[in-house]
């Protein structure tokens, strides 16, 4: 059973709707070349009055959607209903007035206001920029605010200079509620301060909300914070979002291989308890060049692995996956037509040899015949300076349905998709949800109690 | 929200603050009032003489339409298109598109700057990008219809009339207006009288040196009694009428304060502006009876030698007259005896404090004439410059990529063209036509535009980093998140921080300018007669350096010296004022300055 998320419920309480939003940066710029793919495809919801929580490590893509969602990124793709008006469409005045509905609070507090502005015109600036009212308005109207946020009225004349981060928050914050929106979007808001100061902007937010309906995209890398104040949660990776649903049931029982990656990094409350931590090999991949597939693949610790293979040791498999980002690597590297040259006569170019780069990676463990035969065969095309066909033989033997490879095209649609997990509303982008796999959670346990030889 | 809250919790607006508590901003501006009238003709003489420059610009500004409209003309009489009987509609049609073009484009920056809409009280719910389009047509054509009606009709000559007449009006005020440090009121240039007795026609029968000594004096005093009084203004603000009790620029001054480097250079600056701004009160003899038509002017003189030039003790002298030019003859400082030092009177008892130039002039009078080239080429010139550069970081900075690309490619093509080389072959091209921008200042207009052009891409290298780096600022997003216009958010959010550095590699770049003038001139390129100018001056002195006329060449050396250390003093303060930790090389826009 699998659908996308777009076409669940009659979505008439959503804000925010997401359809299959992608950023890319540097996108056919001067040398042409792959774009970045911050944002690959999202697809979501943001219902009205709630928080989302938008985790994910840094550089997965969380704050490039956050800041596309308020336009100030230009969208590459894909679409973003906002009270079922696509805002990517909007000609500039429609965009201005638009705007009043969606502000944003930064992370930084030090980078966030211009600090040759009084407090007060810093504050102010939204109104002047939309014309509201008078001049006398304008001021009382950001007086009021000020006292509002926990600041006092008398802090209109000050620079930002004379306040604490905490403080420069709070005026980020009352900045954001001046022209009375419904949407705001929190980039780490609380990361940069002290955990003390955390709890009160934490608190501040929820009041706000709370008064004024607003509806939040919380991003945070921060896992408790975000369990603590997002009424859901979205997982993301390398431009995608792996799993989503609510926060309680996805913190308790994480479907995806990667939510799973992310929790276990977090310290139980309870010391007596034992959790099983797991540590994600390597790093993720340059979202230039992200993988055909699944973009967990690289680091999957349940990947789907050929059933040619099953009882390959859980070392080699993870060398496996280390000689294939070092063919992906040397792919992408630019050679020089020397280089190229020196290669095609056999001479030793950077690169080195790949039979001295798989010894190297498989020296202690035992590699069956079969397996051994093939990675001789992938290195000597390296060595030709082929590594696309090394690549190709590689995925062939070693790829399975994560890696974008069909093993069986007539059995099941190899296209990555969501699944609906758990009880309620929740989905998860994983093939292992397949009723054809087995599910992610114990494919994991067991995997770690091998190679741990517990 | 509750927005019932009463007004009186606020802090008071600006004006309010000033209505409560008009006396010390009152004080002050009585005092500033009298310090303005002291000088009042000399003062109301600077506004003529800027709006003469102002005219200047305007008039070259709309003769550009023609030019252009010419060159169309030409093109379009080239192909061949038109009979020859159209080539007027041509020539019209030319000029008049790109009148438009002119209009439209300052139309644009005018409005971008502005902050009030007049459309606003008309059409109250226009969505603003529209109304912004909608104004620049507007004021465009309005613009159009108006200076239409200038050209074609009557309407143009009335105007023209009308501002002839309040020229006029504004002439006789500066010319009755008193003016302390004028020579009527302390004048220096008179004669022994025959009895001996003292001077006749100096300030008070001192000497003439001495007169002229009190002249410079009051003139100095007057200068630092502005800048005290200014200072004075700005702590009455601070303490009386400032909402903030404090700011960032409140630290970055009292770092200034404490840096005595920089107010070396500011003083020695300081001393500079003054020296050119009242050059005439400060040259011991008005440039134009001495060098510039020496033989229009006479000097009046005790003659009290006998032929072989020993004194009459008798007290049987005769006053005499002599022309200025006549005199000069016998006033040359070039050495072998003939010789008008430092501090000494010529043999007609004319006063030079700092000897004579080879060819009889005041050096004096031209020192303090060439400060005023110096000064003006030196604004004009990195006025420019700093503003196009300035203008190009924000740009460049805000919307990069290819903008940016452009600028650089642009900017190091210009860069790699040796200053040297680009003024001499402007200088030739221009000096052959009697073109315009030739005139003022003997081709000092022109080599300022030069060093805009020159100067503009090392001083935008120079801001780029630092630009950039303000780009990425979060509060940038945050003005684009609610809607700040591109502009606002350059000019708002962006050049307050810029503008600080421009300034720094600026005030780097006017020992450049300077250097390089003199340099010209002492090549005899750039400024030529009678303009005075600094580098000449040494040109002109050189033979003569190992002898006693040493001075020539010497003082003026040491002046160019002097201000260059101490612009770059300054350049050196206000960089450790605003930000301390900084390391910005001056090595970047001085490189660029280099030049040649
Ligand atoms: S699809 Fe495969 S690689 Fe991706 S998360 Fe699921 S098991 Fe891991």
């Amino acid at each position: 059973m699998s659908q996308q998320i777009g076409t669940e419920r009659g979505s008439t309480d959503a804000l925010v709707q997401v359809r299959n939003l992608k950023t890319y940066y540097d996108e056919g710029g001067l040398f042409g070349g792959q774009p970045v793919r911050a944002v690959d495809g999202v697809t979501f919801n943001i219902q009205e009055g709630e928080t989302l929580g938008l985790v994910g490590e840094s550089g997965c893509g969380k704050s490039t959607l956050g800041r596309t969602l308020l336009q100030l990124e230009d969208a590459t793709g894909g679409e973003i209903l906002y009270d079922g008006e696509d805002i990517t469409s909007y000609e500039q005045d429609e965009l201005l007035s638009w705007r009043r509905n969606a502000q944003m609070v930064f992370q930084d507090p030090e980078s966030s206001l211009n600090e040759r502005m009084t407090v007060g015109e810093i504050v102010r600036e939204p109104l002047d920029v939309h014309e509201w009212k008078t001049d006398g308005e304008r001021r009382q109207r950001v007086q009021s605010l000020l006292e509002t946020v926990g600041l006092q009225r008398e802090h209109y004349y000050r620079y930002p200079h004379q306040f604490s981060g905490g403080q420069r928050q709070r005026i980020s914050i009352a900045r954001t509620l001046t022209l009375n929106p419904d949407f705001m979007v929190l980039d780490e808001p609380v990361s940069a301060l002290d955990v003390s100061v955390q709890a009160e902007i934490i608190n501040l937010l929820e009041e706000l909300q709370a008064e004024f309906g607003l509806t939040y995209l919380f991003i945070a890398h921060d896992l408790s914070v975000v369990r603590h104040i997002s009424d859901r949660v979205a997982v993301m990776y390398l431009g995608h979002i792996m799993e989503i649903g609510p926060t309680e049931e996805l913190f308790a029982d994480p479907s995806n291989p990667y939510t799973h990656a992310l929790l276990s990094a977090i310290p139980l409350p309870d010391p007596g308890q034992e959790r099983d931590r797991i540590t994600l090999q390597g790093t993720p991949p340059n979202p230039r060049y992200p993988p055909n597939g699944c973009p967990f693949s690289t680091r999957c610790p349940a990947r789907i692995r050929p059933s040619g293979y099953q009882d390959l040791d859980e070392g080699v498999w993870s060398q496996l996956n280390t000689v294939r980002e070092v063919l992906r690597e040397r792919q992408r590297a630019d050679r020089t037509i020397r280089e190229r040259i020196r290669g095609s006569l056999g001479w030793e170019t950077r690169f080195g040899d790949m039979n001295d780069t798989i010894t190297e990676l498989f020296g202690e463990f035992e590699v069956p015949a079969n397996v051994q035969e093939i990675l001789d065969e992938v290195a000597r095309r390296a060595n030709e300076n082929d590594e696309e066909a090394a690549l190709t033989l590689l995925n062939d033997e070693f790829g399975s349905v994560c890696d974008g490879v069909d093993e069986d095209p007539e059995q099941s649609d190899s296209e990555l998709q969501f699944y609906t997990v758990g009880s309620t509303d929740r989905k998860s982008y994983c093939h292992r949800h397949d009723s054809e796999y087995r599910e992610p959670g114990p494919v994991i346990e067991d995997r770690s109690i091998k190679e741990h030889g517990e | 929200m509750s927005e019932t809250v009463t007004p009186e919790s606020d802090v008071a607006p600006l004006r309010k603050r000033f209505l409560d508590n008009p006396r010390p901003a009152l004080l002050w501006l009585v005092g500033a009032l009298a310090l303005l009238v002291l000088e009042l003709g000399r003062i109301l003489g600077w506004v003529k003489a800027l709006g003469t420059g102002v005219k200047f610009a305007v008039m070259t500004t709309a003769a550009l339409p023609k030019w252009v409209g010419g060159n169309v003309e030409s093109a379009v009489a080239d192909t061949g298109v038109l009979p020859g009987r159209l080539e007027p509609v041509g020539e019209l049609l030319g000029s008049g598109v790109v009148t438009v073009l002119v209009f439209g484009f300052v139309v644009s920056v005018f409005l971008s700057l502005s902050e009030r809409r007049v459309t606003r009280l008309l059409r109250p719910n226009m969505p603003s990008y529209r109304r912004l389009t909608v104004e620049r047509a507007l004021l465009t054509g309005i613009l159009t219809v108006v200076s239409a009606l200038m050209v074609l009709t009557p309407i143009g000559g009335l105007v023209e009339s009308m501002i002839g007449f309040l020229t006029a009006v504004l002439d006789n005020i500066s010319n009755q207006a008193p003016t302390l440090t004028s020579r009527e009121i302390i004048p220096n240039q008179g004669y022994r009288s025959p009895d001996g007795s003292g001077w006749e026609g100096t300030f008070l029968g001192l000497s003439p040196g001495q007169s002229w000594g009190v002249r410079v004096a009051v003139v100095y005093a007057y200068a630092f009694g502005w800048l005290v009084w200014l200072w004075r203004g700005y702590n009455v603000f601070r303490e009386q009428y400032r909402a903030a009790d404090w700011t960032p620029r409140d630290d970055t001054l009292d770092r200034f304060s404490g840096h005595l480097w920089g107010l070396f250079g500011l003083v020695v600056v300081f001393s500079f502006v003054v020296l050119a701004l009242w050059a005439p009160a400060i040259s011991t003899v008005p440039l134009e009876e001495r060098s510039n038509e020496p033989y229009r002017f006479e000097h009046q003189f005790l003659d009290d030698e006998d032929i072989e030039g020993n004194p009459l003790t008798d007290g049987s002298g005769d006053l005499e007259t002599v022309r200025h030019g006549q005199a000069n003859l016998y006033s040359v400082s070039k050495g072998k005896g003939q010789n008008v030092g430092l501090f000494s009177y010529d043999d007609f008892d004319r006063f030079s404090p700092l000897g004579t130039t080879p060819s009889g002039g005041d050096m004096m009078t031209q020192l303090a004439h060439g400060a005023r080239t110096s000064l003006i080429i030196a604004l004009t010139g990195l006025g420019l410059a700093t503003l196009i550069a300035l203008v190009m970081a924000l740009l460049t900075a805000y919307y990069k990529g290819l903008v940016d690309l452009l600028t650089v490619v642009t900017s190091d093509t210009i860069v790699s063209i040796p200053l040297f080389l680009l003024v001499m072959m402007l200088s030739v091209i221009f000096s052959g036509s009697d073109h315009p921008l030739v005139t003022p200042l003997d081709g000092g207009l022109l080599l300022a535009m030069v060093f805009a052009f020159a100067f503009w891409p090392g001083l935008w290298r120079a801001i780029r980093g630092p630009t950039l780096q303000i780009a990425e600022e979060d509060w940038i997003d945050a003005a684009k998140s609610y809607g700040q216009t591109p502009s606002k958010i350059m000019r708002k959010h962006m050049a307050p921080y810029v503008v600080s550095y421009t300034m720094i590699y600026a005030s780097l770049l006017v020992g450049s300018t300077i250097i390089v003038t003199a340099a010209l001139s002492f090549l005899g390129l750039g400024i030529s007669e009678p303009t005075p100018e600094w580098g000449r001056l040494i040109s002109s002195g050189q033979d003569y350096i190992t002898t006693d006329s040493w001075h020539v060449s010497t003082v003026s050396g040491i002046m160019i010296v002097f201000v260059v250390t101490g612009f770059n003093a300054l350049g050196d303060g206000i960089r450790d004022a605003i930000d301390p930790e900084s390391d910005i090389g001056d090595g970047d826009a001085a490189a660029a300055g280099g030049g040649g």
